[in-house]
C-alpha cells in the first residue's frame, strides 16, 4: 500500500530517474545525439581545422555516387562479408552437428575451436597474416607436400579477399558453433524417437528434422554475421594495408581514411549513414526472403 | 542414434584436424617468437632453434617501441570501463526492470532502436565531442562513450526480472529505501550477470582496435591493440620481435578464457553476435 501511494509522490519518482541518469546521460552524449549529428554533418563540407562548416545539402551523397574508390570499397566489402558470412554459416553447423552430444570430448573441441574467438583482430592479423605469408608461411608449408606451388594468398587479385575470408572463418566460427550448439540442445529428444521409429537414416535425420527445426538459428547467425562482417576493418588494415592495390580496400577503411587521414567529416559521415543504410537494406533482403522462403515451406 | 564406427572414426578424424588447424597457428607464431630472427624467414619446421625469450626482453626494453606503457594502457582502460559500466548499467537495469518513471517504455524503445544502428555511424561525431572535450591521447576518451552499453544494459535487466519480487519486498517491509534495495539485496542476486557483462566488457575493450586507433595518437598513450599494428607494419623485417609482442596481447585473453570460460561462452550466446 504504502508504495501505491509514495509512487505518486513526485519526489520519489525523482528518485527513480536518479538510477536512469548516469546511463542516459552517457547514452545522449555518445550514442543517441551522434546518430542524429553524422546526418546532420552529412550535410555539410566539414573539414575539421577549418573556421566554417558550409552546408552543401546532398553535395556529399551525389559525390558519393561518382566516387570510383567507394564503389570498389562497396564491392570488396560485399564479396568478403558473403564469403566470411557465407563460410561461417555452413562450418559453424557443420561442426556444432558433429559435437553436439554431451561428454567430455565435446567439452574439448568446443574448447580448441573457441580458442581464436578470444583473439584481438590485431593479434589475429599478425599470427594469420603471416600463416599466408608465400614464403615463410604456415599454410604452403602444409601445402607443399601435396605437390603444391607456393600460392601467393595475399598478393593476388582474385585470391586475397577469399583468403582474408578464410583467416576471418578461422577467427570467428566459434561464436555462432555456440549459438548452435544451444538451439540443437533445445530440440526434443522425442523428435528423434519418432524418427528413428519411423526407420529414418542418419543422413535423413539431420536433412528432414534437425535442419528444418534449426532454420531460425541459421537465419540468425546469418543475419548477425553478415552485419558484423560488413563492418570488417582490421583484417584488411593488419594483414594486406588494403592491398594488392585496392583489391582489399574496406568500406570501414574508406571511412578511417577519409576521417582520419584527410580528415573530412562531413565525407566521411556520408560514408558512414550510406554504409549503415546499406546494411539495413541488406537486413531486410534477408528477412523479406526469409519470410517468403518460410510461407513456401509451411 | 548409434554411429558405426568408421563413421565415428571419421568424425573424430576431422574434429582433430579442425582443433588442430585452431591452434596450429597460433603454436607457429610461438615458436617464431622465441627462436633468433633469422628462423622467422625459413618455412616452419618442427625442429626447434635454440629457444629463448630475447625478443619478450627486447619489446619490452626497446625504446622506440613503449609496450609497458601500452599494456599497461589497456589494463588500466579495460579495467576501469569494466567498474564504471558495471556501475552506471546496474543501476540503470535495474531502474529498468522495476521501478516506474514517466517516459519509461519510450526510452526503452529508443534503446531498442539505437543497437541497430551500426557503431560506424557515431564515431565520427563522438570522435569531434572528444576532441572538443580535449579528451583526445586521454583514457578518459576510450573510457567514458563506452559506459552507456546498452547490450549490457538488456542484459543485466533481464537477470533482476528474473528475481521474485518478494525479495524487495521483503526488504522494504523492513524499512531498507530503493538504494539499499539495490545495493544490499538485488546487486548480490544478479552476480552471475554482472560477472558476464564484465568478461564480456573486459576483452572487447582489450581487444578493440578501431576506437583507440582514432582516440590515441602519441606512443606512449596508444593501446596494446594499436600498438601492435604499428609494430606489425614497421618492423616486419623483426618478425620475431612482432610475434612476442603479440603474444603479450593474446596470453591475457587465453588466461581469461581459461578462467572464465563459462562465463565467457554464455555471455557469447547471449549476445548472439559471436563477439563481434
Amino acid at each position: 500500500m504504502t508504495r501505491v501511494q509514495s509512487w505518486r509522490n513526485g519526489r520519489y519518482i525523482a528518485g527513480n530517474y536518479l538510477f536512469v541518469l548516469p546511463f542516459l546521460a552517457f547514452f545522449l552524449v555518445f550514442t543517441a545525439i551522434p546518430i542524429v549529428q553524422a546526418v546532420v554533418m552529412s550535410l555539410y563540407n566539414w573539414a575539421i581545422l577549418a573556421k566554417t562548416h558550409p552546408f552543401v545539402g546532398l553535395d556529399n551523397y551525389v559525390r558519393l555516387l561518382d566516387d570510383q574508390i567507394w564503389w570498389q570499397a562497396l564491392r570488396n566489402t560485399t564479396w568478403f562479408a558473403f564469403l566470411s558470412a557465407g563460410a561461417i554459416t555452413i562450418f559453424s553447423l557443420f561442426v556444432s552437428l558433429q559435437i553436439r552430444k554431451p561428454g567430455r570430448g565435446r567439452n574439448v573441441y568446443r574448447f580448441l575451436f573457441y580458442v581464436p574467438v578470444v583473439l584481438s583482430v590485431a593479434a589475429m592479423g599478425i599470427v594469420v597474416g603471416w600463416a599466408f605469408n608465400t614464403q615463410f608461411g604456415l599454410v604452403n608449408a602444409l601445402l607443399a607436400p601435396l605437390g603444391l606451388q607456393p600460392i601467393n594468398w595475399l598478393g593476388e587479385k582474385e585470391l586475397v579477399i577469399p583468403t582474408l575470408a578464410l583467416a576471418t572463418l578461422w577467427w570467428g566460427f566459434g561464436g555462432p558453433m555456440l549459438i548452435y550448439l544451444a538451439g540443437l540442445q533445445s530440440i526434443p529428444r522425442q523428435v528423434y524417437e519418432a524418427s528413428e521409429i519411423d526407420g529414418a537414416g542418419r543422413w535423413q535425420t539431420t536433412w528432414r528434422i534437425t535442419l528444418p527445426l534449426m532454420r531460425t538459428s541459421i537465419f540468425f547467425v546469418l543475419v548477425t554475421q553478415l552485419i558484423a562482417h560488413i563492418q570488417v576493418f582490421g583484417q584488411s588494415y593488419l594483414i594486406t594495408g588494403g592491398g594488392p592495390g585496392r583489391e582489399s580496400y574496406t568500406s570501414i577503411y574508406y571511412l578511417y581514411q577519409t576521417a582520419w587521414r584527410y580528415y573530412h567529416m562531413g565525407y566521411g559521415s556520408a560514408i558512414a549513414v550510406s554504409l549503415a543504410v546499406f546494411i539495413l537494406v541488406v537486413t531486410l533482403i534477408q528477412f523479406w526472403w526469409n519470410r517468403r522462403q518460410a510461407a513456401v515451406e509451411y | 542414434m548409434t554411429q558405426p564406427l568408421h563413421s565415428r572414426i571419421l568424425t573424430h578424424a576431422v574434429l582433430i584436424l579442425v582443433a588442430l588447424a585452431c591452434i596450429l597457428p597460433l603454436l607457429v607464431s610461438l615458436k617464431i617468437s622465441l627462436e633468433p630472427s633469422p628462423y622467422a624467414f625459413q618455412a616452419p619446421t618442427w625442429v626447434w632453434h635454440e629457444p629463448s625469450l630475447d625478443h619478450y626482453v627486447e619489446v619490452i626494453q626497446r625504446q622506440d617501441l613503449m609496450l609497458p606503457n601500452w599494456f599497461f594502457n589497456s589494463l588500466f582502460v579495460s579495467s576501469a570501463i569494466v567498474v564504471f559500466q558495471l556501475l552506471v548499467v546496474s543501476l540503470a537495469a535495474y531502474a529498468f526492470a522495476r521501478l516506474t518513471f514517466p517516459g519509461r517504455n519510450l526510452l526503452f524503445l529508443v534503446l531498442v532502436f539505437t543497437m541497430m544502428v551500426p557503431a560506424q555511424v557515431t564515431m565520427i561525431p563522438v570522435y569531434t565531442t572528444i576532441r572538443d572535450f580535449k579528451l583526445l591521447d586521454n583514457y578518459l576518451g576510450l573510457i567514458l562513450p563506452a559506459l552507456a552499453n546498452v547490450f549490457g544494459l538488456f542484459l543485466i535487466r533481464q537477470f533482476f526480472l528474473g528475481i521474485p519480487r518478494d525479495f524487495e519486498e521483503a526488504a522494504m517491509i523492513d524499512g531498507a529505501g530503493r538504494w539499499r534495495t539495490w545495493l544490499v539485496i538485488m546487486l548480490p542476486q544478479v552476480k552471475a550477470g554482472l560477472i558476464t557483462l564484465a568478461i564480456l566488457t573486459f576483452l572487447g575493450t582489450w581487444n578493440d582496435l578501431f576506437w583507440p586507433l582514432i582516440v590515441m595518437n602519441k606512443l606512449e598513450m596508444r593501446t596494446l591493440t594499436v600498438g601492435l599494428t604499428v609494430l606489425n607494419g614497421s618492423y616486419g623485417t623483426e618478425r620475431a620481435l612482432v610475434m612476442a609482442g603479440a603474444f603479450f596481447a593474446i596470453v591475457p585473453a587465453l588466461i581469461l578464457y581459461g578462467i572464465f570460460q563459462k562465463h565467457i561462452m554464455q555471455g557469447n550466446i547471449l549476445a548472439g553476435l559471436g563477439g563481434r
